[in-house]
């Protein structure tokens, strides 16, 4: 579909659902590169309502034909609308269409969020170097609130099944671990002796059922020059579970980006402290542990299965094998170190 | 490296072709050359060394094979071979042979609580590291 093929359909799409509004048109819309999950563009709706021209700028997600996580758009679009106007900021969810008559494949449509900056490189430029520490008190404090947030309170169980506390960790394995079985294109023993480690050392149970955002790393949230965070974005892999997966996904070695700094920014510890002043959660050490090897073997998983979707044809798109040719290896590495072999 | 180079860089051929036509968005088509960049510098980096890692580390672990002796089970006669077809699709099939018998070697060991199997898996892990070093790249992302 040609780009001014999706405008015009989803400007027909935008009139269905504001019967008030007149005139709908959707104005420069452009691709956003990146997106391995979702296609991503940004556009501006403009309308005439109440005989007033009214103009907003907002970012749509549709879905490829395979992606490099395959998930319920359902899901992500419950946990942005739960978090909106909380502590944990998310961009305004406008729409979710789960059809594929308007635009070929279901997609959302959110506020988008202006003014900050998403890449990782950046950061390590000289505007951004002052603002390490104040970033990683925001991040981490953010993703404490996540992890103190009461899900059946905010409704969230209704899409995203609630596992017991005791069965959080091998839940999260054995899906992982069978992504691997059914995408692996070569043996990965690095891989299959850290699960072989995490199955005979499991983690204590869960101290609480909490959100789970599944990818909360630099690189998924919007930040600014002073340590400001204004969107948390890619919620695609929200479920319910032990906070403290997404701790350990924090902390993942390949999100140092090079530099012995957990998200590039801090030592470990003062994150772990962050996270647990905003959760009013323990980090217990080996259970950190625990989850940040599995986070390496969770990562190895997406970046297999992206070389997976690739190699099948069902998404020749480079950005499905930038992950699995530039990940694969860092993610070994990290999982030495993790587990004290490197 | 998964998928093989050869037909990802067939593919960016397509990519780069289907991009050079006029009309095609700004924005797409910075994005979509951007990352065949990035993929084509790591092709490169990989190109020339890709058979000597290979042939080096199928020598490797057919020696760690051999050394497993009866440990390596159905799998000690891969210590035998020889990398005769040197193109990098044979010596990939053969890599992968090798690597899957690993796993398993390394099964085997964890499960016997003996000296001998200690040191072999101490050995198993050192291969492991040097495996992550061969296939280091600078371009890598993290």
């Amino acid at each position: 579909m040609s780009s001014a093929d999706l405008a015009s359909r989803l400007a027909a799409y935008a009139a269905t659902r504001m019967p008030a509004a007149r005139e709908v048109e959707v104005r420069d819309l452009s691709r956003i590169s990146g997106g391995a999950s979702r296609q991503t563009y940004r556009f501006r709706l403009a309308w005439t309502e109440g005989g007033e021209r009214r103009e907003r700028r907002l970012i749509l997600r549709r879905d490829p034909p395979a992606s490099l996580i395959d998930t319920e758009r359902r899901v992500e679009f419950a946990a942005y609308s739960a978090f909106h106007g909380s502590k944990v900021p998310v961009p305004e969810m406008i729409w979710l269409e789960e059809g594929s008559e308007a635009l070929d494949q279901p997609f959302s449509v959110a506020e988008e969020i202006t003014g900050f900056e998403a890449a990782p490189a950046l950061l390590w430029t000289a505007s951004y170097l002052a603002s390490h520490e104040a970033l990683a008190r925001t991040k981490w404090t953010i993703l404490g609130e996540i992890a103190r947030a009461d899900p059946f309170a905010l409704g969230l169980d209704a899409v995203m099944p609630p596992p017991e506390p005791e069965a959080c960790a091998f839940r999260e394995l054995d899906m992982w671990e069978k992504v691997l079985d059914e995408d692996q294109a070569e043996p990965l023993p690095i891989t299959r002796a850290a699960i072989r480690w995490l199955r005979a050392n499991p983690p204590p149970a869960a101290q609480k059922i909490g959100v789970v955002h599944g990818d909360f790393r630099t690189g998924n949230f919007l930040y600014d020059r002073q340590g400001g965070i204004h969107g948390v974005l890619d919620w695609e892999m929200a479920h319910l579970g032990d906070p403290l997966e997404d701790l350990g996904w924090s902390l993942n070695p390949v999100w140092n980006f090079k530099r012995n700094l957990a998200g590039g920014l801090v030592p470990d510890a003062v994150a772990i402290a962050h996270w647990e002043a905003a959760s009013g959660l323990r980090a217990d050490p080996a259970a950190v542990r625990w989850w940040t090897l599995f986070n390496c073997v969770k990562g190895q998983a997406i970046w297999i299965s992206s070389a997976r979707a690739w190699i099948d044809g069902g998404n020749r798109e480079p950005i499905m094998v930038l992950p699995a040719w530039g990940m694969q290896n860092a993610q070994d590495r990290a999982i030495l170190k993790v587990m004290d072999r490197l | 490296m998964k998928p093989d180079i050869p037909a990802v860089l067939a593919e960016l051929a397509g990519l780069v072709a289907r991009n050079a036509v006029p009309d095609v968005d700004p924005a797409e088509r910075a994005g979509a050359l951007g990352l065949s960049a990035a993929l084509l510098g790591m092709a490169a980096e990989a190109w020339d060394g890709a058979a000597q890692r290979l042939v080096e580390e199928n020598r490797a672990l057919r020696a760690l094979l051999a050394r497993a002796g009866d440990r390596a089970g159905r799998d000690a006669w891969l210590a035998g071979g020889v990398d005769d077809d040197l193109r990098i699709s044979a010596l990939s099939t053969a890599n992968a042979r090798l690597r899957a018998a690993l796993v398993d070697l390394h099964v085997a060991v964890e499960r016997d609580p003996s000296s001998e199997a200690r040191a072999l898996e101490a050995e198993i892990w050192d291969e492991l590291r040097r495996s992550t070093e061969r296939r280091l790249m600078s371009g890598a992302l993290a």
